[in-house]
């Protein structure tokens, strides 16, 4: 038992991410979504070639900019590294077949049909989407590690790539019919397989560690788990003592439960604590000031580091980015929480730009981070 | 069910190592919904009645598929206290996948129940896991064992732990179960020493299963059954650390099937023994267990005798007490305490079933309600609705989660369908009076064009049909054109709309517009998670004539679609509304003034008594170029007080060089913006250039016309002014700055000034030297004092520009003073607040030929190169001041773009933080 401990212990103790963030609290990027609208892309320019003939719109799908538009995308990587961020997110929130199918694969509910199992496996099955999504992964993951290396040569400061893995389109956890409770459009196998798909595509462009992000729904996450644990085993990473660091963070609503599958907090956290993950955390969803006592909570229970990367705000659709919060503000609460020794890596979520970023990393500057063992 | 203080003693007995007995036991940690951490000495008690094996009831409801029913089963069981529950489906007749997914993703849909944690039971690997990937929570896995060989064991504990569950083991080998004292502790020794050692698994998630076996026979060997257990017990606890014990308790009774009575006090005994010992958690069932005190003194001894193996006729002994008990037993679990909300009235126990999602007596209430008010639509849209309105408002402040919600709706569903046939003849004798009969309501869901989140949508959707609407989900990425035609063809009722990315927004106002283009008469919902209430009325609202409602969420929907589609209450509903939109467009609107008619606003303009005295003329007219004027003249027409506030220093120089906080640092920037400055003038390193002219002019309306020549002839060029619009308190004029050119009608000769400088010219080369050589520091320096010089020229030429005009040679004033703008007449540029129209500086550079005289350009946003420069206009009259626009209403944005010669829309995208509207498009 002892001996099993300390060589996890050894093996994380040696990867350097999780050196830095013994000795400060890590930045970590702010939303891509959000930031990408400023750059006033329209339809023709996601498409480029690879996808003039598409028949949906692709505007939203903001993660194929980066086999399209990769300067962009790479600008906005770019900047998030020079605002001051340690860590950054590969472009890849919805990279897997099944949220891509929303807009490569006609929706049979048009048609007076539904979305159920039959219709995910073809997804799963589909050469087009998984090969698209093992593009976008890919390809992400190389121009973050690229872009990384080369501010980290810069200025001197290793900085990190963390292979995004969302939260999909479908739960496992909920029920679209009315008539039955129990039924579901996907299955666990499903989310898993398109999951696989994505954390081998992830590692493959060079990622340094996998964050599991934005879980509003706990079923999904544990199927995201799995397929990682099964990559690393079946891959042979887990033998050759190469096992990326994985990272949690969950959203949760104004009652500190999960969006979807309603399970609190502490629930949550001992649900993934058999990852042994590199943190736990919360972002998105809500603006900082209400996740305020949901992440003093998980704080108090989970003894590995704590991430947060809140929403700048609420959105508000009146507001100029959407979203209620500035710089400052985003500075002053991700501030409080730092010098209340809650956080070991802190960042933005939706509606937070690289000026938001370079503010927190500024008000972050030598204030400790929290103590990284005994909690519980 | 405490453990004694003999426990002490028993264990010294059994030879524990000291620092065992000190080292703290890691408690169990699971979770479903919520957390459950085991607690010292508190016994964690597992439901057993969802177990096909140990129920006849309950495998009877999965083989008929009366799924509903089981879930109440796992329902009573949480009610009765049970800490976890053990589902097992391992039945010849059932499909053990099939029925363990099925029932775990229904029981994840009750939230009474999803909030403990699960203990998924089978003998079939491919069930268990079946049900792990079922489980949100951490539980527990009934069981694994080296019954197959250790490779099995190894592979099926790494399985487990990888989905994060703990682990009952059995104490079974390759041999068979473990039935003697010896074979268990063997056996769950070297389970222990591989799961703990080899796989990695956590200590404190292995609970030992060392085999409950059935006691009193009638065969000897039987009979130390009990005995072995709680030895086994109490050296797992004592030497294999933090490892847990687990048991199905009602195997120890097994031979006593049919005497309840006999079989309660066997539990109860057998429990009381085991715990001390050290188990941890037991299979029971809940609602049967005897209090161990309670047991009558004759049936505990002899009971006891068997389970202790005490005497060798206990069996005997126990199986006469136990005939003459038989009679007295009842298989009924002690009648359910009558519960306390059931006492009050039917609104209240309706309101009650619905925000705690009980439907166990929501056909009977709703039966008594239907009864009490006479009409079973009066129910639905009285007491039913009330209830959804608490769901609303409890899930709107974070104390209801989701699941609840839709658990509520599902409840609310029961009631309708009970309500629903009497409805039903309510029309059918409505019909046959010759009455129109409105159809249950249908309402199309779509998100929209552009979006691919649904789950939010998928709730409503879920939600309004468990409320008997006809809900036709589009799905996603749905298209304006295709949202509409569907409404059409289904003779929908409502249409609903959904997004969640900002974008989707505006998808929706479109689809506002083209439902008013295309006459529709559909109320539009709207909801999603970036959508508002006061977004919605403001700029989704004014598009469409029929009632735009957003939706805050899923329980919202029922009631305002209720309203909608209801005869009596849509009327009040759609008031309501419209006044709540409106009150939202004004409080919105707040901040801005009311404004005046353009009319009445040139009415109040700026009253000045025309006097040839007062309108003094220039020297010259025509225009004057400066090139390369002395940087050390500029320099003392510097404002410093602006410098500092670019380097982020607040006050007012020469003041802040003494301020206790910032007076340092203001000394040390603005000596070294002086060495700088030094260098810059000794080296020419900057080039001041600017060119200025004075023009016969006259005001007529709100232009003032410039003339070639004072015989006022030919019109030279336009200048076009706004007035401001606001409807002040008091007598305070709406001014433009055309108040301060007299009007032609005056007959009087008045004029205008004016002028474009620039200090940038070499800024550019002297910053890049700068940053060649890394000095990031000096060229921000330059730049600010490139900014100040400009500001100085404009300063400097306005001192000599009034004394060309001839009214500043009396003014006798110092550059502080002149800083302070203590003089007659004003420099307004284009872009500023009086003026905010930068595109008026297209007339300026035509007017003084900027470009060719000075170098200056402007970009196609009318923007300055270089950076350092400044442009405006000179008014000389003493009543001319400076004010802000403030905002302006639409009459005068028509009439300034017909002026202007520009369409509306170019006025409003040049004006947008003037307007006091929303503008189109």
């Amino acid at each position: 038992m002892q001996k099993t401990d300390k060589e996890n212990m050894t093996q994380v103790l040696q990867h350097p991410l999780r050196k830095l963030l013994e000795s400060r609290i890590a930045i970590i990027d702010g939303a891509m979504g959000t930031t990408i609208r400023t750059y006033g892309m329209k339809e023709a320019d996601i498409r480029g070639e690879r996808f003039k003939d598409s028949t949906k719109d692709l505007l939203n799908n903001g993660d194929l900019f980066s086999l399209t538009q990769p300067g962009m995308i790479c600008d906005i990587h770019r900047r998030f590294l020079e605002a001051g961020a340690d860590i950054i997110e590969t472009n890849t929130f919805g990279a897997t077949s099944i949220t891509q199918s929303e807009f490569f694969v006609d929706d049979p509910r048009e048609h007076g049909g539904r979305k159920d199992p039959e219709f995910y496996q073809k997804v799963i099955d589909d050469e087009f989407l998984n090969s698209l999504a093992w593009d976008i992964n890919e390809q992400s993951a190389r121009q973050c590690r690229e872009i990384a290396d080369r501010v980290g040569n810069e200025t001197g400061q290793q900085r990190f790539v963390a292979g995004a893995m969302g939260p999909l389109t479908v739960s496992l956890s909920n029920s679209p019919d009315a008539e039955d409770a129990g039924f579901r459009v996907v299955t666990f196998d499903q989310v898993k397989a398109a999951y696989k798909h994505e954390a081998r595509a992830l590692i493959a462009g060079g990622v340094d560690v996998l964050l599991v992000e934005t879980i509003f729904d706990s079923r999904n996450a544990k199927a995201a788990l799995v397929a990682i644990r099964e990559v690393f085993d079946e891959d042979g990473l887990t033998a050759e003592g190469r096992e990326l660091p994985v990272m949690i963070s969950a959203a949760v609503g104004r009652g500190g439960e999960t969006m979807i599958s309603a399970q609190t907090i502490e629930a949550f956290w001992i649900a993934m604590e058999h990852v042994k993950p590199l943190s736990v955390g919360l972002n998105c969803s809500l603006g900082p000031d209400l996740m305020y006592p949901f992440l003093a909570e998980l704080a108090e229970k989970a003894d590995v580091a704590i991430s947060c990367y809140p929403n700048a705000g609420l959105p508000n659709p009146l507001a100029a980015t959407g979203f209620d919060l500035g710089p400052e503000d985003m500075a002053r609460y991700l501030g409080e929480f730092a010098r209340a020794g809650l956080i070991n890596i802190a960042g933005g979520c939706c509606g937070n730009t690289p000026e938001h970023i370079a503010a927190i990393a500024k008000a972050l500057k030598g204030v400790a981070p929290r103590e990284l063992k005994g909690a519980r | 069910m405490k453990p004694g203080n003999e426990e002490n003693e028993r264990m010294a007995e059994d030879g524990i190592p000291e620092e065992n007995s000190v080292m703290e036991t890691r408690p169990l940690r699971l979770s479903g919904s919520q957390p459950f951490t085991q607690q010292p000495g508190v016994f964690i008690m597992i439901g057993e009645r969802t177990n096909v094996a140990g129920s006849p009831k309950f495998a009877k409801l999965i083989k008929q598929d009366k799924y509903e029913e089981a879930v109440s089963v796992a329902r009573q069981q949480v009610e009765n206290g049970a800490n976890v529950l053990d589902i097992c489906m391992d039945e010849g007749m059932i499909d053990g996948v099939a029925a363990m997914t099925r029932y775990l993703q229904l029981l994840a849909s009750e939230p009474e129940v999803a909030k403990v944690p699960f203990m998924v039971d089978s003998s079939k690997w491919e069930v268990i896991e079946a049900g792990l990937k079922c489980l949100q929570g951490k539980g527990i896995v009934n069981s694994i064992s080296l019954k197959e060989g250790e490779d099995k064991f190894r592979k099926h504990a790494a399985a487990v732990l990888k989905y994060g569950a703990a682990a009952v083991v059995m104490a079974f080998d390759e041999e068979g179960q473990a039935a003697t004292y010896e074979d268990r502790i063997r056996i769950c020794e070297r389970a222990y020493r591989i799961l703990v050692d080899e796989v990695g698994f956590p200590a404190e998630d292995i609970i030992f299963d060392p085999n409950i076996l059935t006691v009193a026979t009638g065969m000897e060997e039987h009979n130390n059954y009990a005995v072995d257990f709680i030895k086994a017990t109490r050296w797992i606890k004592a030497n294999l650390p933090h490892a847990k014990v687990s048991g199905g308790v009602s195997n120890i009774s097994f031979s006593f099937r049919g005497n309840n009575k006999v079989r309660e006090a066997m539990h109860s005994a057998f429990l009381y023994h085991a715990i001390v010992a050290g188990m941890d958690m037991g299979i029971v069932n809940a609602g049967m267990l005897e209090v161990y005190e309670e047991i009558e003194p004759e049936l505990k001894e002899l009971v006891e005798d068997v389970l202790l193996n005490r005497r060798p006729d206990a069996t005997e002994r126990l199986v006469r007490l136990g005939e003459t008990l038989k009679g007295a037993s009842t298989d009924e679990v002690s009648e359910k305490k009558t519960e306390a909300w059931r006492d009050g009235t039917v609104e209240e126990r309706l309101s009650h079933a619905l925000v705690k999602g009980i439907d166990a007596y929501i056909e009977i209430d709703a039966e008594e309600a239907r009864v009490k008010l006479g009409r079973p639509l009066a129910v639905i849209e009285g007491p039913l609705m009330a209830g959804m309105s608490v769901v609303g408002d409890l899930f709107g402040a974070g104390k209801m989660f989701l699941p609840q919600v839709v658990k509520s709706a599902r409840v609310m569903k029961k009631a309708v369908a009970h309500l629903t046939p009497y409805m039903e003849a309510e029309k059918a004798q409505m019909a046959a009076a010759g009455q129109e009969v409105k159809a249950q309501g249908k309402i199309v869901l779509a998100t929209v064009k552009g979006d691919v989140h649904d789950i939010g949508k998928n709730i409503v959707g879920v939600v309004l049909a468990c409320n008997n609407y006809d809900v036709v989900d589009m799905g996603v990425m749905v298209s304006c054109e295709k949202i509409l035609e569907r409404a059409k063809t289904e003779k929908a009722d409502i249409v609903g709309l959904s997004g969640l990315i900002t974008p989707s927004l505006d998808e929706m106002v479109h689809v506002a517009r083209e439902m008013e283009r295309q006459g529709f008469k559909l109320p539009l919902l709207i909801g999603g998670a970036t959508t508002s209430r006061v977004h919605t009325a403001v700029k989704i609202a004014p598009h469409y004539s029929e009632p735009v409602v957003h939706v805050l969420d899923a329980s919202r929907a029922v009631p305002v679609v209720s309203s909608l589609l209801s005869d009596e209450g849509k009327p009040a509903f759609v008031t309501e509304h419209r006044a709540d939109s409106e009150a939202l467009r004004k409080a919105y609107a707040a901040p801005r003034l009311q404004v005046l008619p353009l009319e009445t606003a040139r009415a109040r303009r700026t009253r000045i008594e025309w006097r040839a005295e007062d309108l003094p003329v220039p020297e010259f007219t025509g225009i004057h170029v400066l090139d390369n004027f002395p940087l050390a003249t500029l320099r003392e027409f510097i404002d410093w007080t602006p410098f500092f506030h670019a380097w982020e220093l607040k006050g007012v120089y020469p003041r802040i060089l003494d301020d206790p906080a910032q007076g340092e640092q203001a000394r040390q920037i603005f000596m070294e913006a002086n060495a700088l400055l030094d260098r810059i003038v000794a080296e020419n390193l900057l080039t001041a250039r600017g060119v200025y002219g004075f023009f016969p002019a006259s005001a007529v309306g709100d232009d003032v016309e410039l003339y070639t020549d004072e015989t006022r002839t030919k019109e030279l060029e336009q200048f076009h002014f706004l007035r401001q619009q606001a409807n002040r308190e008091g007598r305070e004029p709406c001014r433009s700055l055309v108040d301060f050119i007299a009007p032609k009608e005056t007959g009087l000769g008045d004029h205008i000034g004016a002028f474009a400088v620039t200090s940038g010219i070499g800024l550019k080369e002297l910053c890049d030297g700068f940053r060649a050589g890394h000095d990031d520091y000096n060229a921000i320096m330059a730049e600010a004092i490139a900014d100040r010089l400009a500001e100085a020229f404009a300063e400097c030429l306005h001192k000599r520009v009034r004394d060309e005009w001839g009214y500043g040679r009396a003014e006798s004033l110092s550059n502080a003073d002149c800083i302070q703008e203590k003089y007659r007449g004003i420099r307004p540029a284009a872009g500023y607040p009086a003026c905010p129209d930068h595109t008026e500086k297209g007339t300026l550079w035509r007017l003084l030929d900027v470009q060719a005289n000075t170098g200056m350009l402007i970009t196609e946003s009318f923007a300055m190169w270089p950076g350092s420069s400044v442009s405006g206009l000179y008014f000389a009259h003493p009543e001319s001041r400076y004010f802000s626009l403030g905002k302006i209403g639409r009459d005068q944005v028509a009439d300034y773009a017909g002026r202007k010669g520009m369409t509306v829309a170019e006025v409003e995208r040049w004006l947008g933080p003037n307007l006091n509207y929303e503008p189109a498009g």
